[in-house]
């Protein structure tokens, strides 16, 4: 599942931080940025209602492939500028975090054949 | 660091082992000695240490254009050259060998005993000290106290000559990195603070290496927390540390920096980074906590609704940042403040669980 699946799936938005041609590996939905540091896994794609520039900076920390943020919350324009500073792809999703979490499954689950 | 001063004869009355317990008791130990590093508030600045263990010999002294004579040469010939240049030594030297230095004080004495028109090498200095080109800075500034010498010669592993070092090339250098270092710190743009190149990045990653700085922390400064940290992990992979101990690093030092942002009065982060190991040191101005065991515990946290609001204080941090390191210590005492130290083993990158 790459940046095109996931705009696609979440009938979302990409407004900020540029294409980028990696893969989802693991998927956080967590809006406590500390849970998301404790999180391991590589290339993350995190699924959050924090529209700030802490979602993007903890992003950069555990160094996540994309940050969504739902139900088509306004976006401060910093959130923005930080997400093109670290070339993390933010991309914007009307659909609730569970919505999000369905179809991203439904969709991993599909790729795999599973 | 392993250098040694290199006294090739006489010089000081004391062994080169006291004065290099000397350099290490006023130069290193507050850095990597027992306790917390951080504790900056007595002695020399850290962003100044940092500078005179970074900087080496080499990166200061003058290596090209080194007035010298031959040891055939008459003192008087020494003595124009020395007139004409408005220095007050001159090395002896043939090829690259270093053979002596007549002084102004052997030009004096020339002069008063009538051997002025004699070649240098009957009355040069022979009992030389001596300076390595890849010695920190700080051993060039402990010479300079240690003697009474203006200058010293610069010899490099082959012992040849390579270059002279005076306290003015010093001063002049200095002066130059903390500007820069000042301006970096103050937020304005410097080429010294751009991230290495990879190729760079490779070739120090095998070299001894030490690094440090220093980050300002503000009070609810929620914009701008989580930029020391980022730094920090551009730091790392310019070294050329590998993925998996740059996340353990960033997110104690994240974790340590959103703490002193929502928690405390403000403080700094400073991030140490040798050969073998990384270093955060969180370090605030209080109100300091008043049960660290049970600030320790997962969970527990005394942030308001705005700090929830904005994605923190889910009481994870302390707890994040000891988990992710190799050792972690805390010291709190209320009201002046906390610190926060954690450590990285760069050698034994396996997962940590904090000690």
């Amino acid at each position: 599942m790459n940046i095109n699946d996931i705009v696609k799936t979440l009938d979302g938005t990409l407004v900020a931080g540029g294409e980028s041609d990696r893969t989802v590996g693991t998927v956080v939905a967590n809006d406590l940025m500390s849970d998301v540091l404790l999180n391991d896994g590589d290339d993350i794609l995190l699924l959050t209602s924090l529209a700030s520039d802490q979602a993007i900076r903890t992003a950069n920390i555990v160094g996540a492939m994309c940050v969504v943020v739902h139900n088509a919350k306004p976006l401060p324009q910093t959130m923005c500028q930080v997400a093109d500073t670290l070339g993390i792809p933010l991309v914007s999703s009307p659909l609730s975090k569970y919505d999000s979490c369905v179809r991203i499954h439904d969709f991993l689950k599909s790729e795999t054949g599973a | 660091m392993d250098y040694k001063p290199t006294i090739l004869t006489g010089g000081d009355t004391r062994s080169d082992d006291q004065i290099m317990a000397a350099h290490e008791r006023k130069h290193v130990k507050r850095v990597s000695g027992p306790g917390l590093p951080g504790s900056d508030g007595q002695g020399e600045p850290l962003v100044i240490m940092e500078l005179l263990q970074r900087l080496r010999v080499k990166d200061v002294m003058r290596d090209h254009d080194i007035i010298s004579v031959v040891r055939t040469d008459t003192m008087h010939f020494a003595q124009n050259l020395m007139k004409r240049n408005h220095i007050s030594g001159v090395p002896v030297v043939e090829g690259k060998r270093l053979f002596g230095i007549v002084s102004i004080n052997d030009i004096i004495l020339a002069l008063e005993g009538g051997w002025i028109g004699d070649p240098c090498q009957k009355h040069m200095a022979t009992s030389l000290v001596v300076l390595e080109e890849d010695m920190p800075l700080a051993f060039a500034l402990k010479y300079f106290e240690n003697y009474i010498f203006g200058r010293f010669p610069v010899l490099n592993k082959e012992r040849d000559l390579v270059g002279i070092v005076s306290q003015r090339d010093v001063t002049r250098v200095l002066m130059r990195e903390l500007t820069k270092e000042l301006a970096r710190l103050e937020g304005a743009p410097s080429a010294q603070c751009e991230p290495k190149g990879s190729e760079e990045a490779k070739s120090e990653a095998v070299l001894p290496y030490y690094s440090m700085r220093q980050f300002v922390v503000v009070r609810n400064d929620l914009t701008n927390a989580g930029k020391a940290a980022n730094e920090i992990k551009k730091m790392l992979a310019a070294a050329g540390v590998g993925k998996k101990i740059i996340r353990r690093i960033a997110v104690a030092a994240y974790e340590l920096e959103i703490n002193i942002c929502i928690h405390s009065l403000g403080g700094s982060i400073t991030f140490i980074l040798d050969s073998h190991k990384a270093t955060v040191i969180a370090k605030d101005k209080g109100p300091g906590i008043k049960d660290v065991e049970w600030a320790l515990r997962d969970g527990t946290s005394t942030a308001n609704d705005w700090i929830r609001s904005m994605g923190f204080g889910a009481g994870m941090g302390l707890s994040n940042s000891k988990r992710v390191a190799d050792v972690f210590d805390i010291n709190s005492t209320v009201p002046t403040g906390t610190t926060v130290l954690c450590e990285f083993n760069l050698s034994d990158a396996a997962p940590a669980s904090g000690k």
